[in-house]
C-alpha cells in the first residue's frame, strides 16, 4: 500500500579499517543498525530523531535504496527492498543531502526538469511539474538563475522541490529546515503539512530540533546506537517518563557538581549542555518540592554559580534525555 | 498523485539518457574556453613531432618516414594520431570526471535515488563525450591539416569514419571499466593522468606499434584504440591494416564492441553493488 513503511529487523554493519601504522591496519565492524523494527503508517507525519551517530541517516539510506542493509527487511509503498528497489525509487521522494544533490551550474528550474526526466516524466509534464514546483515555494524571482548564486536557505528551498517534483506517496525529509531563517522553515513546514492533510502524503521527517518534531509530528521514534528506545506520539511518550518534574537551572555548573546532582536520592536523570557561555542543568526528578532544596544545597556546596531555577513541564527532549542519559547536541558515533 | 509503479519504456529511459546528455552540454557550455583549448592542443601536440622530425630529418624526413610507415605523409599520420587520442582520452575523462565530480558535489548521491539507472545516466553520458570528443577531434584535424597543408579527405573518407564509429562502442566499455575504479578508490585525476599515456604509448600515437617489442605489441593488440588508429590510417594513407584485408580489422573491432562494452557494465554494476553493501555511494 501506497505510504505504508514496514521495517523487520533491519541490520546494517560497516566495514571499516582502523591504522595502526605506516603500513598496518585491521579491519573493523561497526554495527550502525541493531535490528530496528516499526511500521509507519500511510498519511502519517513520522519524525525520526537521535544525535549523530545514532543510526538515522544509515535508517534513511537503506530505506530510499542508497545502502544495501546487511541483514532484515522492508517493504515501502508495498515493494521489497533490496528486491523492488527501482519501484520503491519511483515511489518516494526525497530530500537527503540538503544543498549537496543540485547543479549548481544550472538554474533552479533546469534542475527540475533535470530530474523529472530521471523519474520518467514526460517532456511536458517536467515543465508543468516545475512551474508548479515554482510558484508553490515562491521561487520565481530566482528560478532562472544559476544554484551558485543562490543563498544556502534557497537551495534548501530547491533541494526540497526536487524532493517533489515526482509527486511520490511517500516523503523522506533529512533536516528540511536546516540553515533556513525562521520565516523559510515556518514556510516548508507549512507546506509540508499541507502535503499530508491535503494530499494524504506520508512523511518521515528527521531533526534536530524538539519544537518542530512536537508540533509536525503525528509520531515520533527515539534512535540511538543503532536501536530504536521509544515510540509513540508526542503525549504517549511525554507521558512515559511517569511523574517526572523537570528543574533546568543556568549558570556556572562543574561537571562534579552535575554528578552530585545526579546521585541525589529522588533524582531520575541529570545532564548537561552548554548554552550562550553557561551551563544548563536539567533534572529529571519524582518529585519536585522535595528535590529542589536538596538541589540547591547540593550544588551551592560544590561551588555552582546559579543565575536560573525554572520548573517545567516535560518536553520532548526530556523524553530523549531520560532515554539516551544525553543530550541531542551529544555525538555518539561509535570510535 | 502516483498510483502505479511501472517499469520505465524505452522512450522514458532514452529520454533519461538524452536529459543526462543535455545536463553535461548544458554545463560545458558554461565553459567555452575549454572546448576551444580542445581544438587547439590536439594540433600543437601533433606539431612538436612534426617539427622534430623535420628538424632532423631534413629534406629525407618524409621518405624515412614512409619507410617505417607506409606514408611520407608525415602531417596526416601525426595528426590522426593525436585526434584519435582526443577522442580516447575524452572517453576516460569523461567517464571517470563524471563519477568523482558528482561523488563530491554530492549529486551522484542524488540521482542513485531515482528509478533512472546508472547504465542509462553512463550513456548519457557517452553520448556526450562522443558528440564532443567528434566535434573537437574533427575540427583540429581540419584545421591542422590547413594549417601544414595537407589535404584532410584524401583516401577512403566514409572507412576512416565507419572504423571509428566501431571503436567508440568498446571504448566506452573500457572507459566503464575504469569509471568502477574510480568509484572505488574515489580518485581520478592521478589515475586518468596515468591510463591516458599508457593508452596513447600502446595505441601507437605517433608511431606504428610494429616497432614496439614483441610483448608490449602482443598487449597492445588487445585494445581497441589501436585497432582503431591503424584502421583510420590504413583508410586515409594506406599505411596497412594488420590483417590486410579492412572487413577482417573491422570484424576485430566488431567483436571488441560485443564483448567490451558487456564486460565493462558488469564489473560497473559489481562495483556498485559492493559500494552500496558498505559505505554507498555517497562518501567520497
Amino acid at each position: 500500500m501506497f505510504g505504508h513503511v514496514i521495517i523487520e529487523n533491519l541490520v546494517k554493519t560497516y566495514l571499516t579499517r582502523q591504522r595502526k601504522g605506516l603500513f598496518k591496519s585491521e579491519v573493523k565492524h561497526v554495527p550502525a543498525l541493531k535490528g530496528v523494527s516499526f511500521e509507519i503508517k500511510p498519511g502519517e507525519i513520522f519524525g525520526l530523531l537521535g544525535p549523530n551517530g545514532a543510526g538515522k541517516t544509515t535508517l534513511i539510506k537503506c530505506l530510499t535504496t542508497l545502502l544495501l542493509p546487511t541483514s532484515g527487511r522492508a517493504h515501502i509503498n508495498g515493494y521489497e527492498l533490496t528486491q523492488q528497489d527501482n519501484a520503491i525509487r519511483a515511489t518516494i521522494g526525497c530530500m537527503l543531502m540538503g544543498e549537496r544533490g543540485l547543479y549548481w551550474k544550472l538554474t533552479a528550474r533546469e534542475n527540475l526538469i533535470f530530474f523529472g526526466a530521471l523519474y520518467h516524466l514526460n517532456p511536458k509534464d517536467r515543465r508543468r511539474r516545475a512551474d508548479e514546483l515554482i510558484e508553490r515555494l515562491n521561487m520565481g524571482d530566482i528560478a532562472d538563475r544559476s544554484v551558485e548564486t543562490y543563498s544556502s536557505g534557497q537551495r534548501m528551498k530547491l533541494a526540497f522541490a526536487k524532493a517533489l517534483i515526482n509527486d511520490a506517496p511517500l516523503l523522506v525529509l533529512d533536516e528540511p529546515t536546516n540553515t533556513l531563517d525562521v520565516p523559510s522553515a515556518r514556510e516548508l513546514r507549512a507546506v509540508v503539512r499541507d502535503l499530508n492533510e491535503k494530499e494524504g502524503k506520508t512523511v518521515i521527517y528527521t531533526t534536530h530540533i524538539m519544537s518542530e518534531a512536537e508540533t509536525l509530528c503525528d509520531r515520533v521514534a527515539i534512535v540511538d546506537h543503532g536501536e530504536t528506545l521509544a515510540l509513540g506520539t508526542v503525549p504517549e511518550l511525554k507521558a512515559s517518563l511517569n511523574r517526572g518534574a523537570v528543574i533546568r537551572i543556568e549558570g556556572v555548573i562543574s561537571a562534579k557538581a552535575s554528578q552530585a546532582v545526579s546521585n541525589l536520592p529522588g533524582v531520575s536523570q541529570a545532564a548537561t549542555t552548554a548554552i550562550n557561555g553557561h551551563n544548563q542543568l536539567t533534572v529529571m526528578a519524582h518529585d519536585q518540592q522535595t528535590v529542589l532544596p536538596r538541589l540547591i544545597e547540593t550544588l551551592t556546596a560544590h561551588g555552582a554559580v546559579m543565575q536560573k531555577i525554572t520548573p517545567e513541564e516535560v518536553t520532548l527532549e526530556d523524553v530523549f534525555i531520560a532515554r539516551t542519559g544525553r543530550t541531542l547536541a551529544d555525538d555518539t558515533r561509535v570510535k | 498523485m502516483t498510483t502505479t509503479y511501472g517499469k520505465p519504456t524505452f522512450t522514458q529511459t532514452l529520454s533519461a539518457a538524452l536529459a543526462e546528455t543535455r545536463l553535461r552540454m548544458l554545463n560545458i557550455s558554461r565553459y567555452p574556453g575549454q572546448l576551444v583549448l580542445e581544438i587547439i592542443i590536439p594540433v600543437i601536440f601533433a606539431a612538436m613531432p612534426m617539427l622534430l622530425g623535420q628538424a632532423t630529418g631534413g629534406d629525407q624526413a618524409a621518405e624515412n618516414f614512409a619507410a617505417n610507415t607506409g606514408t611520407t605523409n608525415y602531417v596526416a599520420y601525426l595528426l590522426i594520431g593525436s585526434n584519435v587520442f582526443t577522442l580516447v582520452s575524452a572517453a576516460f575523462w569523461h567517464i571517470a570526471y563524471w563519477l568523482r565530480f558528482e561523488q563530491e558535489t554530492g549529486t551522484l548521491e542524488a540521482v542513485y535515488l531515482t528509478p533512472t539507472s546508472s547504465i542509462t545516466l553512463a550513456s548519457g553520458v557517452a553520448l556526450y563525450s562522443i558528440t564532443r570528443g567528434l566535434f573537437s577531434s574533427l575540427t583540429a584535424y581540419i584545421i591542422g591539416c590547413l594549417i601544414f597543408q595537407v589535404n584532410p579527405f584524401q583516401g577512403d573518407v566514409l572507412l576512416a569514419l565507419l572504423f571509428i564509429g566501431f571503436g567508440l562502442l568498446p571504448l566506452y566499455g573500457m572507459a566503464l571499466l575504469f569509471g568502477a575504479v574510480v568509484l572505488k578508490v574515489k580518485e581520478s585525476n592521478a589515475l586518468i593522468n596515468l591510463m591516458q599515456w599508457v593508452v596513447s604509448f600502446l595505441m601507437g600515437l605517433f608511431f606504428p606499434v610494429a616497432v614496439l617489442p614483441p610483448f608490449v605489441k602482443a598487449i597492445a593488440y588487445l585494445f581497441p584504440p589501436t585497432w582503431m588508429t591503424n584502421g583510420v590510417r590504413s583508410a586515409l594513407l594506406g599505411t596497412g591494416f594488420f590483417f590486410e584485408k579492412w572487413y577482417l580489422d573491422l570484424a576485430v573491432l566488431w567483436v571488441f564492441m560485443l564483448f567490451a562494452p558487456l564486460f565493462g557494465f558488469w564489473v560497473f554494476n559489481r562495483t556498485e553493488r559492493g559500494i552500496q553493501r558498505n559505505e554507498g555511494v555517497g562518501q567520497f
